[in-house]
């Protein structure tokens, strides 16, 4: 590491158009690789599979809405240093805990999705603040510690509603607890607040043949200016400080542990109001699973936007989740109608699902490898 | 300048994707309709997940050619529902496709049906063993089949206790435990057991869905058995409430001398062809008759005749086959699905064997049934 340091104000972005005018348009290339390899993939995945072209749209249409949110939260740890936060499954737990307070007190529609936005942010925060609290303690293997704190998380999210309800936490509701009266159902109707945000703003305003969920998008686009704001902010820069070098910033007086520490906040708190999104728009939840859904796939998703654990923009967020959705929509059919077997599209579907994260991490690593040879070059 | 580019080329890659399937959709080749006007959707797991589901499913195409569209859901169900959901919402866009015959019927299925039902209300959906909670799920769909699990809260200890069984014991987990049906036989099977003088022990196996998987689960069940048949003697009767740890369950029974009552979804064909390495030859491939007489045959020749038994005929096959044909009937006018006693005869003539079938509330049409045990070399 002979280079030198990048002062805590540079942008990572300009880093990259420092490099020769000669190797702009290479430099350029070199950050699409990742999504131009996963359209291609998902063009060659629409051909085959043949889809009534209206079914396709309306479902991406749908898949952006629904993981959207979701995907934005991974951004801000990402600027910080933090990689990709697998953390947001305890904050998706967060918002579950409140979707089932506020299906116990039957408050429905779009105030009972706003108070269910509310109250999972207590929840959010303490749980982030332990989250960002472990991973201080693990500098440097925050994605792979992140993960397993989620299968800690999720036996004490079981605990608690599978035995703690109904006998330390006195509830009870035939419609929602076991015929015992400890713990909760598997499932839990949201019908209450199903496509509360959704159907909240202009929802008979159709795009052609298209039911086009206005409210969501429109959460989705604040949370964007949120997020390219912030980045501005001072607390913004000095995140931005810390995810260069952490050593450097604590020596320019920045309190390094605490930057993290909010950074894991403000994720995992996006990361509850994304799942409730999520939610809303599924319609009901399984009590004990539909948080394990959420870190994986969203990871996945902002990979393949060529998002890297170092740098993460809105557009690697949005793109990915397009692409990363759009393959997942067409690749059962896809296998199906190329080989013929219905199970064949199953695995020719999860083969490409996994494959892609793990393409999209070595498509990266192949990258900071050669930025780094022709670095030493110079 | 990066994002400009990238945004071109998406919209690109969208728009030139969108005319391949103009293109390409007219020249797809399209199942024949057959000459009744409609068709019916089937989703089942891989073979994977539980072979019976999709075995039935095939046997039903080879039984109607052309009525039929197959498709699977993943194998990650609980982790991948969006796709569960797109699945089945892929084979509502289809216009021919009048009903949908979900079997099993996976976490995600009253979202998908809700969804289904917004753009075509008139769907008839015949879900095989529902995972979601009954209540819920029974208002959701015309038809649920799934065997009587109350019921064999009873009848799985009074047959352990004929076979000669002085404890039963009974692995699951968390997840499975907060599924209404089956908290509710637990209880009902420690009742009974006490009733019947037999001793009850509840062991809490890995979740195969959790971290470790599929493999951590069955390799428990291979070293628990023999600790649990040292602790209790060789009369214990081994139960379990997952698919995935049937065939260790067999296997380690078979080793042991304990006794095996029957599968969580009792079948011949589950766990036993694996455990007891019995080829399923073309000849005797649907043939439950047949299947019956092989398994029995290696259960004499073990020198473990009386310790093994099952129901004759394979759910997840019954499911399938048996869903399909009701289905059919109902669109071709033939079958009133609120007639559990003709659901009862069309099913029991499927089966080939009788089958005693009730009804959960008057909700909905939540039909659960019981078939007769068969112990083998008795």
């Amino acid at each position: 590491m002979n280079e030198p340091k990048i002062t805590p104000q540079t942008l990572p972005e300009k880093t990259a158009g420092q490099v020769k005018t000669g190797k702009k348009f290479e430099g350029i290339m070199g950050e699409l690789y990742v999504p131009l390899f996963f359209a291609v993939l998902c063009l060659l995945g629409i051909v085959a599979a043949g889809l009534n072209p209206r079914f396709l749209l309306n479902e991406i249409i749908i898949r952006l809405a629904r993981n959207s949110f979701l995907v934005l939260s991974l951004i801000i740890p990402v600027i910080a240093g933090l990689g990709l936060n697998f953390g947001i499954v305890i904050g998706a737990m967060s918002g579950q805990a409140a979707l089932i307070i506020i299906t116990h007190l039957e408050i429905g529609g779009l105030p009972g999705f706003l108070l269910a936005a509310l109250i999972s942010v207590p929840f959010a925060l303490i749980t982030g603040y332990l989250t960002g609290l472990v991973l201080n303690r693990a500098k440097g293997r925050e994605m792979v510690t992140g993960y397993i704190l989620g299968f800690f998380a999720n036996g004490v999210y079981q605990l608690i509603f599978l035995v703690l309800v109904g006998t330390l936490i006195p509830m009870s509701n035939p419609k929602m607890m076991l015929s015992s009266g400890i713990g909760l159902r598997n499932t839990i109707d949201l019908i209450a607040i199903n496509k509360a945000l959704d159907n909240a703003l202009l929802s008979s305003v159709r795009l052609g043949a298209f039911k086009i969920p206005w409210a969501t998008f429109l959460a989705i686009g604040l949370l964007c200016l949120f997020t390219s704001y912030f980045t501005k902010t001072k607390l913004g820069q000095q995140m931005r400080a810390v995810g260069q070098d952490r050593h450097i910033a604590a020596v320019s007086g920045i309190n390094v542990d605490r930057i993290r520490l909010i950074a894991i906040m403000i994720s995992t708190v996006l990361g509850a109001w994304g799942q409730l999104i999520y939610l809303q728009n599924i319609g009901t939840f399984n009590t004990y699973n539909s948080h394990e859904q959420v870190g994986m796939f969203s990871i996945a998703a902002i990979l393949i936007g060529g998002a890297s654990i170092s740098k993460a923009t809105i557009w690697n967020a949005l793109v990915g989740v397009l692409l990363f959705h759009t393959l997942f929509v067409v690749s059962p059919l896809a296998g199906q109608r190329i080989l013929g077997i219905p199970q064949v599209g199953e695995y020719f579907r999860s083969f490409l699902a996994y494959g892609i994260i793990a393409v999209a991490l070595a498509l990266h690593a192949w990258q900071t490898k050669k930025k780094a040879a022709s670095r030493e070059k110079e | 300048m990066s994002k400009k580019v990238l945004i071109l080329i998406i919209a690109v890659v969208v728009v030139v994707a969108l005319a391949a399937v103009y293109f390409t959709r007219t020249s797809a080749p399209e199942v024949a309709g057959g000459a009744k006007g409609f068709k019916i959707g089937i989703i089942t797991g891989t073979v994977s997940q539980n072979e019976d589901e999709y075995r039935g499913a095939e046997a039903a195409i080879a039984k109607y050619p052309g009525l039929l569209k197959h498709v699977t859901y993943p194998d990650n169900f609980m982790q991948e529902q969006e796709t569960y959901i797109a699945q089945i919402t892929g084979l509502a866009a289809d216009p021919e496709v009048k009903a949908i015959v979900v079997n099993q019927a996976v976490p995600g299925t009253i979202a998908a049906v809700r969804r289904v039902r917004e753009t075509r209300p008139d769907m008839i959906f015949i879900t095989g063993e529902p995972h979601e909670d009954p209540p819920l799920l029974e208002r959701e769909v015309e038809v649920s089949l799934i065997p009587n699990q109350p019921a064999r809260g009873k009848t799985i200890p009074q047959l352990a206790k004929e076979m000669g069984a002085k404890a039963l014991l009974h692995y699951s987990f968390p997840r499975h435990m907060s599924y209404a049906q089956l908290a509710e036989r637990r209880d009902l099977m420690k009742a009974e057991c006490e009733k019947l003088g037999i001793e009850f022990v509840f062991v809490n196996a890995p979740d195969p869905m959790g971290e470790g998987g599929i493999p951590a689960a069955q390799q428990f069940i291979l070293e628990d058995v023999p600790r649990q048949v040292a602790k209790y003697g060789k009369d214990i009767a081994l139960f379990s409430t997952n698919c995935a740890m049937q065939e260790p369950l067999i296997a380690a029974a078979m080793k042991t001398g304990a006794i095996f009552p029957e599968q969580c979804c009792p079948s011949p064909t589950h766990g036993y062809p694996g455990a007891l390495a019995l080829e399923i030859t073309d000849e005797i491939r649907g043939n439950f008759p047949a299947i019956m007489e092989a398994i029995d045959k290696k259960v004499v020749e073990s020198g473990r005749a009386g310790r093994f038994a099952t129901w004759p005929v394979a759910t997840g096959y019954l499911h399938s086959l048996g869903g399909v044909e009701v289905a059919k009937l109902a669109l071709e006018g033939k079958l009133d699905l609120n007639d559990i006693d003709a659901v009862a005869a069309v099913i029991s003539e499927v089966a080939g064997t009788e089958i005693k079938m009730e009804r959960l509330s008057n909700n909905g049409n939540f039909y659960m049934y019981i078939v007769d045990s068969h112990i083998f070399g008795k």
